[in-house]
């Protein structure tokens, strides 16, 4: 019982400091829990504040029953009002009130964090698709026979890439076809007449590749 | 808010607030209902009137407490949305003549005096409680004069003009922990006069 008045004692203290505003930040979600569970540390709280106003003015003393109706009214209003939960400044600290939301920005952080990798591995998979078109487009160059060796040594990866990157690099030609078939690639004469007529215009770039069709290519795939 | 200014001392139930702790925004509502009640009765002079404009200004200072970012105090904040709101339902009344006609018997000079008794008590402002109010006020006066002098003036210090602890502490000679336990049992000192004119018992309308 001692113990209890004592704890009651002090869980008042903390009430009578964080009405003026001097808790500390870590006791102020003990005091927060109190008054919410008990009703006595929610009478103490009005006591407290309803003593300061009459010091400070003799026309703010007030019929405690009324004060209570209206708090009752304004909970009932509240209710039905969507949570409260504002954007909280970086490096914030409030460890309980916090707890749940920290969990749910750590939950999202997990799901998004996969992003980057992807994207790299996506860029990766569209520089090799061009790299795929322009030295596969060299097969039927006389003059660049070492790129058939890329396309053939990639043969499930030049394939859907090769399509996709055809048609960007010759968006006004009639659409190609192009398959692959037992690993091997059948593609348009069309295309490689393309490819062919417009070779004079295709610088080297660092990679070795044609700029032209590198330019093409690589919008295509940051568009998607 | 410039370097001058002192923390706002609401602000640690601001923050609670403003995480999700609607409980803390009840806690604000004590604090301040009856400073907001009494700007609106100065304002609008049907009190009828009065704690429905208060109620819908927490309800709005609720709603807008994620914009609140402290650079004035949340009492000058919840001020001017209560001025707001009352100058709203003013506004309101005069373009609603039935709403208008229905609230003519608080706000018409012309009133008798009888009349004008019975709406300025209409609401939670009976004889009684008005009765009430001063027996309150007088007993406040009367346990702080029953305070020895170091409570008074630790109390007297923090409510009336507004100290920090650490100011106080200053003012006082005395450590900030000595502070802080004055001006507490200062408060126990008085609501333990005040409790047989708040509740019969602790708790029962909390």
């Amino acid at each position: 019982m001692l113990m209890n008045s004592e704890s009651d004692a002090a869980a008042r203290e903390r009430l009578s400091a964080l009405v003026d505003g001097e808790l500390e930040d870590r006791a102020v979600a003990q005091a927060c829990a109190h008054w919410r569970e008990s009703p006595a540390s929610r009478a103490t709280w009005h006591s407290y504040q309803l003593i300061g106003d009459v010091l400070r003015s003799d026309d703010l003393a007030a019929d405690a029953a009324r004060d209570a109706r209206f708090v009752a009214m304004l909970r009932a209003r509240l209710a039905t009002e969507p949570v409260v939960l504002a954007p909280q400044p970086v490096g914030a600290s409030r460890p309980d009130a916090h707890a749940e939301t920290a969990r749910a920005v750590s939950a999202s952080s997990r799901r998004w964090s996969w992003m980057a990798p992807s994207a790299v591995a996506a860029g990766f998979v569209a520089v090799a698709g061009v790299l795929t078109l322009t030295r596969t487009s060299d097969v039927a160059v006389p003059d660049r026979p070492a790129a058939t060796g890329l396309a053939q040594a990639t043969p499930g990866l030049a394939g859907p890439v090769l399509a996709r990157s055809t048609l960007v690099g010759s968006p006004s030609a009639p659409e190609p076809q192009t398959f692959v078939a037992n690993g091997e690639l059948i593609r348009d004469a069309r295309l490689d007449r393309y490819l062919a007529a417009h070779k004079q215009f295709a610088g080297s770039t660092a990679l070795g590749v044609p700029s032209g069709f590198l330019r093409n290519a690589t919008a295509e795939a940051v568009g998607r | 808010m410039n370097g001058m200014t002192k923390p706002d001392a609401d602000a640690p139930l601001i923050e609670r607030v403003k995480s999700g702790d609607v409980k803390a925004f009840e806690m604000l509502v004590v604090k301040y209902q009856r400073r907001i009640e009494r700007l609106i009765g100065r304002m609008v002079r049907d009190v009828d009137l009065v704690p429905d404009i208060a109620q819908e200004t927490f309800i709005r200072a609720y709603r807008a407490i994620p914009q609140f970012r402290g650079d004035s105090a949340f009492y000058t904040w919840l001020y001017r949305i209560a001025v707001n709101t009352a100058k709203k339902t003013l506004m309101e009344l005069k373009r609603d003549p039935l709403v208008s006609e229905s609230a003519r018997g608080g706000r018409d000079e012309d009133d008798d005096n009888a009349s004008r008794v019975e709406n300025e008590l209409s609401d939670g402002e009976t004889p009684d409680a008005v009765l009430a109010s001063k027996q309150i006020a007088s007993a406040v006066n009367f346990a702080i004069e029953a305070l020895s002098d170091d409570l008074r003036q630790a109390i007297t210090l923090r409510e009336i003009e507004g100290l920090s602890y650490e100011e106080i502490a200053e003012l006082m000679n005395c450590p900030i922990g000595t502070v802080r336990s004055r001006i507490f049992r200062a408060r126990e000192a008085i609501a333990l006069r005040l409790r047989p004119l708040l509740d019969t018992r602790d708790g029962e309308r909390w």
